[in-house]
């Protein structure tokens, strides 16, 4: 026993040291026997530890059909297993049981026929669906798993799902991490998801959430025009039909292909001693048996070939936008690409490898009311676009740039509101974005400008490093995708980039043929 | 000595086998006991010249420097005809540049060093915020000082904020959640300065000279509480800034008096039409004050009705139990000085507005009327204590709580006694204050969505909305000029 514990810390003292403007980013690795890694980053202090447990799953492994699956999964981690929120398992699942095959015969009548189905009979199904989930109900113990972590001080407690990964998040005590490994352990091994149709129900609502905010629909219809063929082509929160039609079979298959130990990391950040982590992740996290391997995704984004251009109206701002793909992350290109968007657009690009993306989450954040003042500033910096566009030419009241290198695409994309009040349309920002780019494709930019986005992007690696949830997040996803030692390439090749770069991508990759142009004109009261 | 050791090592793999046992439920984990005792403001306060109050505190992990000055100024104080001189101000505080320098030369600067300087008024407070690396420190300073004592809000800066803020004007009425904390804020509180809105001329009509007035009348040593957190020697930062000061002459000002008094808006259905697909739903009436001694007891019983999310019973009814909707809850919202809001709150398809509705009142009413399970009280109560040393996580957050905790009137021991506040909370104490702080009778409920679904509901709970009380269709002003269409 005692061989075993030294061996144990004898793996554990693979530590790793890298400096990065003189600033360590010091994380402690340990591979389990079955592929899980467990990353830690103590920081003595408050006696509280950042506990997330990221998956290697996200929209962008799902297919036509079950858009969205990958949300509707995180939901599904939080509706028990077969130990949690269960009074009496094996009554439960026979019910369960009963409640799936009974969706599944309402399912084919209702979407397996061109008619929508027999109504009559559809009534008396969903009669006796209703009865069953009532008969369920007396066996199910609510959010029990949510309970114990609250119960236990935990905080930040959430989920969310991305185009790439999916994260489960809590922060709790110092003394209570083993109660972490315990659940999620527990929910990995053995998930059993309980009221799978009216999570689908709440999770519409939250799709409706999205098509309520003015705008919603044609950005959702710009990025799937960007992507024809790669599987970002959809929304993490999927079509409404997918939503409605997927089924817990599907769901099933998901969770048994994806969450598996060899497809995950788990991240702890915060006051703890690493050795009691390590020892206690082997007790939990070790008895989950390997998974097999994990293909990655097939369908790149193929060349475009053709410009695109959308044009839209409706409640939004009048705003334009142009989209260029650009390479994925870790790309030789990728660099120089996001200094160029930190020169052109200032508050945007720079630093970007802790930037967790688009997401979704299990809850909402709390809505902050009463507040004044705040949601009308900004519209500034000191970004190039913005001081030609905004303040010399008074053209926009506002102009960007941002370069977005995802795990297997990337997007570098101008964002620009015209003033109305001097009429100026969209398509008159257009040229003006063009000629900047035309003429940086010969100039280049300033030395200047190079360094200021030099300085930027070291100032926000080392802020980055101080925020306990942000960094277990940038490290843990990083982590997934090319090892969590990227973060610290990436940010060496920002430092490197000359002027030729620039020039060189801005000639390779912004050309119409590869972009799309998307303009939104505002409808109502002009 | 065989039998010794024998017994030893059996002691020893006993002890360690147990220290490695895998607990089967959570019920078998056992936690190591962990005190925890917060940090004491008054050790970090500091009386600098002037007048000038501040919370420092020497942090050494990053070689980063952040520093803010809280005014005590804010939206609040201004009269309806310049509504919006917030918003300027926060436009053009940085931007419109100091006597001696443009606004773009400093946003440049501070850009260059890859730090950021922030201003933004609110309801009571102005803040302005520097983040700069250590060794850029002096600078940082010299250009956050420049900023906060000599702001010269010039005329081309000025006007681009104009445009900008009337343009976004333009949108006001279309994000949903927006509207609906906008007019039900405007129900609750009626005609007050905490409702006004600012209008294209009320925006327009602010001038330079305005602005200069207003910095002139509040920003001064005395009435600023300045935090700063990070890489610098304590003492040698205290003299820097007392170098800067010590010339800044303070004033007397006399702050604008508030009636706490509000007309009771006549209970029932308050509608704004939108064709969205939902409808988004405040229901209830306003609150307390944050400094109330009921205050922690009102935590822990809104806690269990809707403020504990999923260990609440508005979410597990409404969400997760009917799965009506993804954001739901309750919220008693503060504002200093003056009694806050209570909300009930939902965004459902129209088709169930009324039937989510009635699960929130059913809420209201079962929280008043029996006491709550012992387990949700546990639960409640061990959150609060439990999560309690997570407000002091970092140094910035540390200091910015700490000046928090002086600008609104609170006691220095506030956090010492927190815990002690929260623990002799009880059963009888939570329905106490559920029947004291909600009132079933008085429910305004504002519903910001499509009339005629929303009105006709659904199988579980079949219209009209007036099942619900008298129904207001609300017109919104135009928010350019404040009018309402007839």
């Amino acid at each position: 026993m005692k061989r075993s514990l030294i061996f144990l810390f004898t793996l554990l003292a693979f530590v790793s040291f890298v400096a990065a403007a003189e600033i360590k980013l010091d994380v402690k690795e340990h591979v389990l026997p079955n592929g899980m890694k467990i990353l830690m980053i103590p920081k003595p202090g408050v006696p509280r530890v950042v506990c997330h447990i990221y998956f290697k799953v996200g929209s962008i492994n799902e297919k036509p059909g079950i858009t969205g699956l990958a949300h509707i999964h995180e939901h599904m981690m939080f509706k028990g297993t077969k130990m949690m929120g269960v009074t009496d398992y094996a009554k439960d699942a026979e019910i369960d049981r009963k409640i799936d095959e009974l969706m599944d015969k309402i399912y084919r009548e209702k979407y397996w026929t061109a008619d929508g189905g027999d109504k009559a009979k559809l009534a008396q199904w969903q009669k006796e669906f209703d009865d069953l989930v009532k008969s369920e109900k007396p066996y199910i113990i609510k959010d029990e798993m949510w309970n114990l972590y609250m119960k236990n001080g935990g905080t930040a407690l959430n989920a969310s799902t991305g185009n790439e990964n999916t994260g489960y998040y809590v922060t709790l005590p110092a003394n209570k991490i083993e109660l972490q490994m315990l659940l999620e352990s527990d929910r990995m091994l053995n998930a059993y998801f309980r009221e799978f149709y009216s999570e689908k129900d709440v999770i519409m609502e939250e799709r409706r959430l999205s098509e309520n905010r003015p705008g919603y629909f044609f950005s959702e219809q710009v990025n799937a025009a960007f992507y024809a063929a790669s599987p970002y082509h959809w929304d993490v929160i999927g079509w409404m039909d997918d939503l409605r039609k997927v089924t817990k079979a599907d769901l099933i298959e998901f969770h048994t292909k994806y969450y598996v130990p060899n497809n995950c990391v788990a991240i702890y950040v915060g006051d703890f001693d690493p050795q009691n982590i390590v020892q206690t992740a082997e007790k939990y996290f070790g008895r989950i048996p390997k998974g097999p391997d994990v293909e990655p995704i097939r369908t790149y984004e193929p060349p475009q070939y053709s410009e695109k251009r959308l044009y839209g109206e409706g409640p939004a701002a009048t705003s334009l936008q142009m989209m260029f793909h650009a390479p994925q992350a870790g790309h030789p290109d990728a660099a120089p690409l996001s200094v160029l968007a930190s020169i052109l657009g200032g508050g945007g690009g720079g630093f970007r490898g802790f930037e967790p993306g688009d997401l979704t989450s299990l809850t909402a954040p709390p809505i902050i009311r009463g507040q004044r003042g705040g949601g009308f500033g900004g519209g500034g910096g000191t970004g190039r676009l913005n001081k030609i566009l905004v303040q010399e030419k008074q053209l926009a009241v506002s102009a960007s740039a941002s370069s977005r290198a995802q795990w297997y695409v990337g997007a570098f994309q101008f964002s620009a509101t015209p003033r109305l009040d001097k009429n100026v349309q969209p398509e008159d920002l257009e040229k003006e974005i063009w000629a900047e780019v035309e003429k940086i494709k010969k100039e280049g930019v300033t030395p200047e400008e190079i360094q200021k986005a030099k300085n930027r992007s070291e100032a926000m690696f080392i802020r980055s490093l101080g925020s306990t949830s942000g960094l277990a997040g940038s490290v843990g996803r990083a982590e997934l995708n090319r090892g969590w030692r990227s973060i610290l390439t990436d940010y060496e090749n920002l430092t490197k980039v000359t002027n030729d770069d620039i020039k060189r991508v801005t000639v390779k990759y912004f050309v119409k043929d590869n972009s799309l142009t998307a303009i939104y004109k505002r409808k109502m009261g002009q | 000595m065989k039998k010794t050791l024998t017994t030893l090592l059996a002691i020893v793999f006993l002890c360690v086998s147990l220290g490695l046992a895998q607990a089967q439920k959570p019920s078998d984990l056992k936690f190591a006991p962990l005190k925890y005792d917060p940090p004491d403001p008054r050790a970090f306060r500091t009386q600098l010249a002037n007048g000038l109050r501040a919370y420092i505190e020497e942090d050494h992990n990053l070689p980063l420097i952040n520093v803010a000055a809280m005014v005590n100024f804010g939206g609040l104080y201004l009269p309806k005809d310049k509504q919006g001189l917030d918003n300027v101000m926060s436009g053009t505080m940085i931007r419109g540049g100091t006597k001696t320098k443009e606004g773009t030369a400093i946003e440049e600067r501070i850009d260059f060093l890859g730090g950021s300087l922030g201003f933004n008024v609110g309801d009571r407070t102005a803040t302005l915020s520097l983040s700069v690396l250590s060794k850029d420190l002096d600078e940082g300073l010299g250009l956050f000082f420049d900023v906060l004592m000599n702001p010269e809000f010039r005329e081309g800066p000025l006007n681009l904020t104009r445009v900008r803020l009337v343009q976004q004007l333009r949108q006001a009425n279309e994000q949903p959640s927006a509207v609906l904390s906008r007019e039900y804020e405007k129900v609750l509180y009626g005609e007050s300065p905490l409702t006004w809105q600012p209008t294209r001329k009320t925006f327009e009509s602010i001038t330079s000279a305005d602005l200069k007035a207003v910095h002139a009348q509040y920003f001064f040593p005395k009435n600023i509480i300045m935090t700063a957190a990070g890489d610098f020697a304590k003492a040698d930062l205290i003299a820097k800034i007392n170098k800067y000061v010590a010339n800044w002459q303070n004033k007397s000002v006399k702050f604008p008096v508030f009636s706490k008094q509000f007309p009771q808006p006549e209970p029932g259905v308050y509608f704004i039409q939108m064709p969205i697909n939902q409808g988004y739903i405040n229901v209830g009436h306003l609150g307390l004050e944050e400094t109330n001694p009921d205050y922690f007891a009102v935590q822990v019983m809104n806690f269990i009705l809707g403020g504990g999310s999923f260990s609440s019973r508005i979410t597990m009814k409404v969400r997760s139990d009917e799965g009506l909707s993804y954001n739901q809850g309750s919220r008693f919202s503060y504002r200093w000085g003056f009694p806050g809001t209570f909300s009930g709150y939902v965004q459902t398809k129209s088709s169930t507005v009324g039937y989510a509705i009635s699960l929130i009142e059913n809420e209201f009413n079962r929280i008043r009327r029996e006491p709550v399970a012992d387990a949700e009280m546990d639960t409640a109560i061990n959150y609060y204590l439990e999560s309690f040393p997570g407000s002091f996580e970092t140094a910035q957050s540390r200091m910015s709580t700490f000046a928090n905790l002086e600008i609104n009137g609170r006691p220095m021991d506030y956090y010492k006694t927190y815990r002690d506040k929260i623990k002799v909370v009880t059963k009888a104490k939570v329905q106490e204050v559920a029947n004291k702080y909600i009132h079933p009778d008085k429910l305004v409920v504002m519903i910001v969505g499509d009339w005629e679904p929303c009105n006709k509901g659904g199988d579980q709970w079949p219209g009209p909305l007036d099942k619900l009380g008298k129904v207001h269709r609300i017109a919104l002003a135009d928010p350019l000029t404040g009018e309402i269409k007839k």
